[in-house]
Order: structure tokens, then C-alpha cells, then sequence
């Protein structure tokens, strides 16, 4: 058997545990990249369920580490200091899922973030999440948001999405883990949306 | 996060050592021969002595990439013992200090040359007073063409951003490297370990030297030492052509990235060189396009590679 990905959630990402959280995104879309669908480095190599367990190491990683209350808690787990790193200092989050998200803001990342041509329907943003070999459960895994709600989304079943407040919501994350920029997709998304009820 | 592996002998050392450089790569038409041509070009330019050696027996192009018509005398003249010395087989190309040892295009049986004539080949070649012995290798992960590469003292292995040819990447690295285990293997129970590795489907589920060396430490964790200097000391450096935009530039990092983790292979990224249409423009009038065209963006990118080559330098990842 190969070993698909083995260490500690640095070792995964391929940084040292100083890295900041800028280098930490950018790692993360560079394994993003290499262990996606579409990946041609890694062809061969791996077969496709190992490719996929190794991009769900990579996303278990990221989400530990982009969040500095989890990241905290798992260098002191695992025994890195790191010198001058700012301690957390927010109220923590409440323990659990959170029933509705506000949107942290966008994380720092190398490649600014794509803008889709419209139309920017489900099947348009579909192509581009699979296009970047992003399944829906990593979404749900980053933003908390139920594959369910993703799926409705992606297929455009505009009755079963929830109000246009959470509805903005769910798509800025949706943008935000897929590498699209999170307003304007929202928007053209929306826009869409309510031209199409209107028409009915 | 990954330093250049200094392997390469600065400027003034290279002037004590000569060096053999080779090209490979696994997949035919990948642009082996006119990179070869294009950095044997650029190290005589910075005043290297350097013999191009069309070692693609049986498909030898490299005359054609610098414009010269087929030598009368080739390689395989010297293998089949109608020449010599190696020295008469040997052509000026026309830039001063490149010269060419041509292929065996007019002699295929040379593409299966016997052991004791290749170790007479190299040992020539070798004893040649040159700086930098740059050789062509031809497509294919045969014995002729992994023994050439696993003598060099640098391994270039050309891809190009396709699936095919990175698959034939990896299969060149763990057959060459599988040969350097095999010939380092000291007893018949890890010949036989090695030899079952190179069976896809063998039994041990060996699927890459990390497996393998896994397999050898259960059955002889004695030789686990031996193999694994063996493995530590094979640095292959990729050189990924035809680049056509940034994601194509990233492949190079992704192919070092997944060599150290899933094959425990420390390679190195060498360069790239971007997809040109002054390159075929040059092959169709039978010119070498870091010298007829030496502004394009190809050229440019080839000088770049060389002189990280010399300096043992490597593109390196930073985030």
C-alpha cells in the first residue's frame, strides 16, 4: 500500500509549525490542486480512493489549522510552541454545530479569487467546484453547511433553499471554499435567483 | 522547504571534474533532443567543453536539432568496432566548443547493445577531455537507457504536463531506481524482493521503493541500510517543457512534492521551458532555437535552466 498521507497536520500540508496563516491557505490550495480530480502530477501514482483519502487528510488539516482556536489547542496537543504566535483572544465559539453561520471574513490566499462568467447557476458553479476536485462533502466539512443545502444549490432547486439571508450566506462560503470570490458570486448567483421567481 | 541538492560542481571544480549530464524521460516526443541540444548549446556558450552524445540508438535525431546532416561515422560505428576511437566518431557542430557524437540511426541493432559494450561506450565517453558529457537519451525505460542515466552525475528527466508522460516519468524513476537497488542488493533474498517489485501485480504489494524497502526490512532488515543510501542518493531533476500557463509551472513542484512523499525519492525541479511556436518553426528549417532564435521565450528559460544546472541550483517551493 502507499502511504497516502502520513504525519501530523503540518507534516500534511508540507509547512513548518510557524507557518503563518497566510502560508497556511496557500499550502492548502497547492495540495488542493495536486491531490484534485483533475491533478496531473500525482496521475498514476495514487489510485482514486487513495487520491480522495489523501485530499480528505488535506482538508482535515486546513480546517484545524486556518481556525486559531483549534490550531491552538492541537500544537498544544501535540507539543509545538510557537514563539511570538498571538494567543486567541476572541470568546470562543460555543461547542456543536452552529445553526447559522455569519461568514468570517475571507481567509488571506495567494491567487486572488475567480469570478465566473455568468450565468452563475448550480450547474456553472458545479463545474468549477469539480473542475478544482472539491467534493461537496469538503465544502460541508469547511463551512458547516449540510450537503443537502449544497446539492439544492448546485441543481438549482430554488424552493428548497433557505431565505435569501442564510441563502447569501451558504453561497459566500460555498465561493469561499471552492476559491471563488465570495461577494460577487453570491450576488450574480442571487440576482439570477430573483430574476427567474419574478419571470414565474 | 526544499534546498538544492549540491551535486553539481561550481564553475571552477567542473574545470577538475568532468561530468556527465543525461536527458531522459520515459515518453518519446517530449522534447528530449532539443533540450538537449538547446543546453549543450548554452554550456559551450559560457565556455564549457562539451560533447553531445546521441545515445537514442536507434532513433537518433540529435544531428537534425543542430542542423547538421547525418555524420558518416556515428556510435554505433564504434560499438561494431568500425572505428577505434571514440575521438573519430566525434563531429564539430559549428559552435565553438559543441561537439557531437552522433546516434546509430543507420545501424538498429545497436539498439540493443550488449552490457560489455555499453561499459565500453562510457568508459570512452568518459575518459573524453570535455568538461560536460550531455547525453540524449531515447524513449522507453529500457536497461540501455536507465544504465546511461544511473551513471550520470546529473539526471535530468524531461515531462510534459500531461498524464501520459508523467506516468512515464514515474515508471522511469522506479525503474532506474529498482536497477540501482538490484545492482546494490548483497544476497539473492533481496535480488528477489527487488526483482518481484518490478512485476506491478507481484505479491508483496510492493508498489513503490517505500513498499519495497518495507518488504526488505521484514525479510533482511540487515541490507535496509545499503538501499536506503541507494534511494537517499538518487536525485533525479525534473524538467517539465512545454509549459503553456502558471498551473503547468506549479506540475513541477507537485512532481517533487509527490516523489518525497509517496515514492521517498528526493528530486529536485531543474526548470521549465515554456511552449514556444518559435522552437517548431526552428525544427521545421532544421535550426536549433536557442541560437536562431535567441530572444524567444524557450531560449531564454533554457539559459536559465543551465545555469541552475551548473550551480546546483532548483526551482524552490515557498509558500
Amino acid at each position: 500500500m502507499v502511504a497516502v498521507l502520513v504525519g501530523n497536520h503540518y507534516e500534511v500540508l508540507g509547512i513548518d509549525a510557524r507557518a503563518t496563516p497566510e502560508q497556511v491557505e496557500r499550502a492548502y490550495r497547492f495540495c488542493l490542486e495536486m491531490y484534485g480530480d483533475a491533478s496531473v502530477a500525482i496521475y498514476s501514482l495514487l489510485d482514486p480512493d487513495e487520491q480522495r483519502r489523501a485530499r480528505s487528510r488535506v482538508q482535515e488539516a486546513y480546517e484545524v489549522l486556518r481556525d486559531p482556536f483549534r490550531r491552538h489547542d492541537y500544537d498544544a496537543s501535540q507539543g509545538f510552541t510557537r514563539p511570538g504566535a498571538p494567543m486567541p483572544s476572541l470568546p470562543r465559539p460555543a461547542a456543536g454545530p452552529v445553526p447559522v453561520r455569519v461568514p468570517p471574513p475571507p481567509p488571506p490566499r495567494l491567487a486572488a479569487p475567480q469570478v465566473l462568467e455568468p450565468p452563475v447557476d448550480g450547474a456553472a458553479l458545479r463545474r468549477f467546484r469539480e473542475q478544482r476536485g472539491i467534493s461537496l462533502k469538503d465544502i460541508a466539512a469547511r463551512s458547516k453547511i449540510g450537503v443537502r443545502y449544497l446539492e439544492y444549490i448546485e441543481a438549482d432547486r430554488h424552493a428548497l433553499l433557505p431565505a435569501p439571508v442564510y441563502l447569501r450566506g451558504f453561497l459566500q462560503e460555498y465561493a469561499r471554499a471552492t476559491g471563488l470570490e465570495p461577494q460577487r458570486t453570491a450576488e450574480a448567483y442571487m440576482s439570477r435567483l430573483r430574476r427567474a421567481s419574478e419571470r414565474q | 522547504m526544499m534546498e538544492a541538492v549540491p551535486a553539481v560542481l561550481p564553475a571552477s571544480a567542473a574545470r577538475q571534474r568532468r561530468q556527465v549530464w543525461s536527458v531522459g524521460g520515459g515518453k518519446g516526443g517530449i522534447g528530449k533532443s532539443l533540450i538537449t541540444a538547446a543546453l549543450g548549446y548554452q554550456l559551450a556558450r559560457v565556455g564549457r567543453k562539451v560533447v553531445l552524445v546521441d545515445a537514442d540508438l536507434g532513433g537518433a535525431n540529435l544531428h537534425t536539432c543542430l542542423g547538421l546532416a547525418g555524420p558518416s561515422l556515428t556510435l554505433g560505428d564504434f560499438i561494431c568496432r568500425r572505428a577505434d576511437r571514440i575521438e573519430d566518431v566525434m563531429v564539430e557542430t559549428g559552435v565553438p566548443g559543441l561537439r557531437l557524437i552522433s546516434g546509430a540511426s543507420d545501424f538498429l541493432g545497436a539498439a540493443n547493445i550488449k552490457y560489455a559494450q555499453k561499459v565500453r561506450v562510457l568508459n570512452r565517453i568518459r575518459a573524453l577531455d570535455v568538461d560536460i558529457i550531455l547525453m540524449d537519451l531515447g524513449a522507453g525505460t529500457s536497461f540501455n537507457i536507465i544504465d546511461f542515466f544511473l551513471v550520470s552525475d546529473v539526471g535530468i528527466l524531461t515531462v510534459v504536463p500531461e498524464p501520459t508522460s508523467i506516468e512515464n516519468g514515474y515508471r522511469f524513476i522506479k525503474s532506474a531506481l529498482y536497477r540501482r537497488l538490484r545492482g546494490a542488493a548483497t544476497n539473492g533474498t533481496v535480488r528477489t524482493i527487488v526483482d518481484s517489485a518490478l512485476d506491478h501485480k507481484n505479491p508483496l504489494g510492493i508498489r513503490t521503493p517505500l513498499d519495497l524497502l518495507a518488504a526488505v526490512e521484514r525479510e533482511d532488515p540487515a541490507s535496509v541500510p545499503v538501499l536506503k543510501q541507494q534511494l537517499t542518493s538518487f536525485h533525479p531533476r525534473f524538467v517539465v517543457n512545454q509549459v503553456r500557463d502558471p498551473s503547468d509551472v506549479s506540475i513541477g513542484h507537485q512532481l517533487v512534492t509527490a516523489c518525497a512523499r509517496h515514492l521517498g525519492v528526493k528530486a529536485t525541479y531543474a526548470g521549465y521551458v515554456p511552449f514556444d511556436d518559435s522552437v517548431w518553426r526552428c525544427v521545421r528549417q532544421r535550426r536549433l532555437f536557442a541560437s536562431a532564435m535567441p530572444d524567444c521565450p524557450s531560449a531564454q528559460k533554457v539559459r536559465e535552466l543551465a545555469r541552475g544546472l551548473m550551480q546546483g541550483e532548483s526551482l524552490a517551493l515557498t509558500w
